[in-house]
């Protein structure tokens, strides 16, 4: 059966849903499966499997009620696929992600996880999550995962891509800075005018890639947000004003 | 974003609605209230009240404006969690842009605010006027587009 085949599968059949959503939830998953430049096809499986145990994990329940999310101690509901590091990283940044700390993230680093890891595997949780809570919203099932492809990770690393202080805690790629293989991830944004949002995955341009193609569907493309006339059903004014309150509900100040 | 399509639109808003949610009542953007009844029901709401809200929201917007918010719900949910899991600091123009509603709407209270940095005294003084221009320029841009 074709994933994400909506016009057999919406809960209220007069919602219809445009083809491009489900073309490019459809290409989300097949990235997903796919070896990525750090992970395994089946670890990029599990980083969104793990994205949906932590809805019903009970340390993340707890934690999300304490004071600091960081005072309640034990183990996450969890798969074996993947090591400890990246199960706390996936957990926390599905349920309680506006109290992430440097601090915390530095212990990740400094217990065995790579930066480049930890970006690919934020990329895949983001984009697992946003497919999941589209569905969510229409009243929809998931849809079904689909099985890792083989392969070896690519182990590429875009020159350039170094710590910013002040600016993320991960490496991050500067528009400046960028050799011909990522220059698509800056293209239409005038010079020194990238958000920091665009360059928070740059680490990892596959998943830079990734989070634009299933954006400019979602929501608008970088051409689409530079302009106030939308095609969408919704004008700009009312898809901000749903944004707004979806980040604010996060406590999300960016 | 919101503030910037507004004076686009050559309307009036009331950015509250982004903290106080559809209790705020009117926030001047069409359809607001049951908008925001959605974006609440998706993020905490259990299914019946989720139901409810959309059914509210069908009812005045039509089913694609239901899907499409889905959509900038479900987008939104990604790009929070890409902000907070990058540590990524507020860009400085959109800090200076944003200074002023941020401080009335107790954004600065979030845990995340704590990764930007203040404006500092030339960017305080510089932001009010840089706001204006930008505000003047929307509204104009607006107004050719509509004719």
């Amino acid at each position: 059966m074709t994933p994400f085949n909506y016009a057999a599968r919406s809960a209220d059949p007069t919602d219809f849903i445009r083809e491009d959503l489900a073309v490019a939830h459809r290409e989300a998953w097949q990235h997903i499966a796919a070896p990525g430049s750090w992970l395994s096809g089946e670890k990029r499986i599990a980083v969104a499997e793990e994205t949906r145990r932590a809805r019903s994990c009970a340390l993340c329940a707890d934690r999300k009620t304490a004071l600091s999310p960081f005072s309640s101690s034990g183990e996450h509901d969890h798969s074996d696929v993947l090591s400890p590091q990246l199960v706390d990283q996936i957990h926390r940044v599905t349920t309680d992600a506006g109290r992430l700390t440097r601090a915390w993230y530095t212990s990740l680093l400094s217990e065995g996880l790579s930066a480049e890891e930890y970006v690919e595997a934020l990329g895949v949780t983001v984009v697992a999550i946003s497919i999941d809570e589209f569905h969510h919203a229409l009243g929809m099932p998931y849809e079904p995962l689909p099985a890792p492809l083989e392969g070896k990770p690519s182990h590429y690393r875009p020159s350039g891509a170094e710590i910013e202080e002040g600016q993320a805690w991960v490496p991050i790629l500067a528009p400046g800075r960028t050799t011909p293989p990522e220059k698509d991830i800056f293209a239409g944004i005038p010079p020194g005018a990238a958000p920091n949002v665009i360059r928070a995955l740059s680490l990892v341009p596959a998943e830079v890639r990734a989070w634009k193609m299933v954006s400019s569907a979602q929501y608008l493309s970088t051409a689409e947000m530079r302009s106030f006339e939308t095609k969408r059903a919704i004008d700009r004014s009312q898809i901000e004003l749903v944004a707004g309150r979806v980040s604010a509900i996060n406590e999300c100040f960016y | 974003m919101l503030r910037a399509s507004i004076e686009y639109h050559g309307s009036q808003g009331d950015l509250r609605a982004i903290t106080e949610g559809s209790k705020s009542g009117d926030s001047g953007v069409l359809h607001g209230v049951e908008l925001t009844a959605f974006a609440e029901a998706a993020l905490q709401g259990d299914p019946a009240s989720l139901a409810t809200a959309r059914d509210n929201l069908r009812a005045v917007a039509g089913s694609q404006a239901v899907v499409d918010a889905a959509g900038v719900i479900a987008n939104f949910q990604r790009m929070v969690r890409i902000a907070d899991g990058a540590g990524i600091s507020l860009d400085a123009p959109v800090g200076m842009m944003s200074s002023d509603f941020r401080e009335a709407l107790g954004l600065e209270s979030f845990a995340s605010a704590e990764r930007s940095r203040e404006l500092s005294h030339l960017q305080r003084i510089v932001a009010p006027l840089l706001r204006r221009v930008a505000n003047f320029g929307l509204r104009r841009v607006g107004r050719r587009s509509r004719r």
